[in-house]
């Protein structure tokens, strides 16, 4: 377990953006009938997602809420010097997605990016590496683009998953500011969970071919291909109630807080059940412990910034708040940020409909 | 805890009637038992015992009492 302390790099704000397109779990009662999905909407709290279509990718809805942000923050394209592209769906396996992010910002030559492939944990590691790498000194304005679009490859007969999953996508505006406060993280990973939550195809271990992309019955009756995501939700949650307290406390205690300083533990929204458990377990009232998935489903690493923004907007773009920031699972992996941001730019949730495609102009 | 009153807590979260388990149903029987009642089943040990259960531990169990098994220690008969 590694903690961290980030001095002199404030968000400047945060912008989202979803696909148009809403899937209504209902809807599912023809595959799964009505009894399990009156039981996984009851459980999990999610009523409808925003899906991407075949055409949309994570780097799409990343685009477009930059675009906005930095209008927003009225910051010029130009004054950008790190993208950092956090996804587990990226746009090609090469190249790295913030290059092709880069190219279609518009952003300077100078401006270093790169991708990181994490997922429910990915926005506090990216919140933590790229103020780390801002405090060294070599970057004035950083951006922290985190997103998925894990529904394109779920099985729509695959009940741990299918009802659960919504995509968005996220970007986080940073900026070197001497008189911020300090940002303390707690990381960790735990390896031996790689196949509990797992994509089996299209990497190069298993590299896709016509038998990886057969579905076929697997356990508890699911169907579902080895190219589509695998989640064990049982393991999923012991391991969240194994680590989050953990991980919490100790960015907690690294800080200095107690409980009654943070104003918000704004966890990744994994479902409504992990998360009242969670809050039951470490006694966080209910008021400080916002839950975003009714309408948006888990959507990966994008989930914490989507709740900051949807539930927090008001007091985040007034005055100042001291959050935890929790993001666990795929991997497994996890962090924990200590933060104190705001008053801050929020951005309205931009919907995006299909956008043009975008394969380079020779394939 | 007495097993008694650890069965009632097995029939709420079963969806039952109070009273309805013995113990010695099997698992497969029970047209509720799933990876949701299974995530309820790691919750109520959370919180009646504080201690949390691994998925593995669960799918060797095939009976209701092999579930009660899991926390032996704390339960008397």
């Amino acid at each position: 377990m590694a903690v961290a302390r980030v001095s002199g790099i404030r968000i400047a704000g945060i912008a989202n953006a979803v696909p148009e397109a809403v899937v209504i779990n209902e809807d599912s009662i023809d595959i799964f009938g009505e009894q399990i999905v009156r039981r996984i909407n009851e459980t999990t709290g999610i009523e409808s997602r925003h899906v991407a279509s075949a055409e949309i990718c994570t780097s799409d809805l990343c685009e477009v809420a930059t675009h906005k942000l930095l209008k927003d923050l009225s910051w010029e394209h130009e004054s950008i010097d790190l993208l950092v592209f956090v996804s587990q769906t990226p746009d090609y396996l090469l190249p790295a997605t913030a290059c092709s992010l880069h190219g279609r910002l518009g952003l300077s030559p100078h401006c270093v990016a790169f991708d990181v492939n994490l997922g429910c944990s990915g926005y506090v590691y990216g919140l933590w590496m790229a103020s780390q790498l801002m405090q060294s000194g070599a970057f004035k304005r950083g951006l922290l683009a985190v997103g998925d679009t894990i529904s394109r490859i779920v099985s729509p007969e695959d009940r741990a998953s299918a009802l659960l999953i919504g995509d968005a996508g996220s970007v986080t505006a940073l900026e070197r500011d001497d008189q911020a406060s300090d940002m303390v993280f707690d990381l960790g990973t735990d390896g031996s969970g790689e196949s509990n939550l797992i994509v089996p195809a299209g990497g190069f271990r298993m590299p896709t071919s016509t038998r990886t992309q057969e579905r076929t019955v697997r356990e508890k009756s699911n169907i579902r291909s080895d190219n589509d995501v695998f989640m064990d939700g049982t393991k999923v949650f012991t391991f969240t109630l194994r680590t989050v307290p953990n991980t919490v406390a100790s960015a907690l205690d690294t800080i200095g807080w107690d409980m009654d300083t943070v104003d918000a533990f704004v966890m990744h929204q994994a479902n409504r059940y992990i998360l009242r458990h969670l809050a039951k377990k470490m006694d966080i009232p209910e008021e400080k412990f916002p839950i975003c998935i009714k309408d948006f489903g888990n959507t990966s690493g994008a989930s914490i910034p989507l709740t900051m923004t949807e539930m927090l907007a008001d007091t985040l773009r007034q005055k100042p708040q001291n959050l935890i920031l929790s993001g666990f699972g795929v991997g497994w992996s996890w962090a924990t940020a200590a933060i104190t941001c705001g008053p801050m730019v929020i951005s309205e949730l931009s919907i995006v409909s299909n956008v043009p495609k975008k394969m380079p102009a020779d394939l | 805890m007495s097993k008694q009153k650890f069965l009632l807590l097995l029939d709420d979260l079963f969806e039952e009637d109070p009273g309805t388990l013995s113990g010695e149903e099997r698992l497969e029987d029970l047209e509720i038992w799933d990876s949701l009642t299974a995530l309820g089943f790691i919750a109520l040990i959370d919180d009646e015992f504080n201690l949390i259960i691994s998925g593995d531990e669960i799918e060797k169990c095939l009976t209701v009492n092999d579930l009660i098994g899991l926390v032996q220690q704390d339960v008397v008969e």
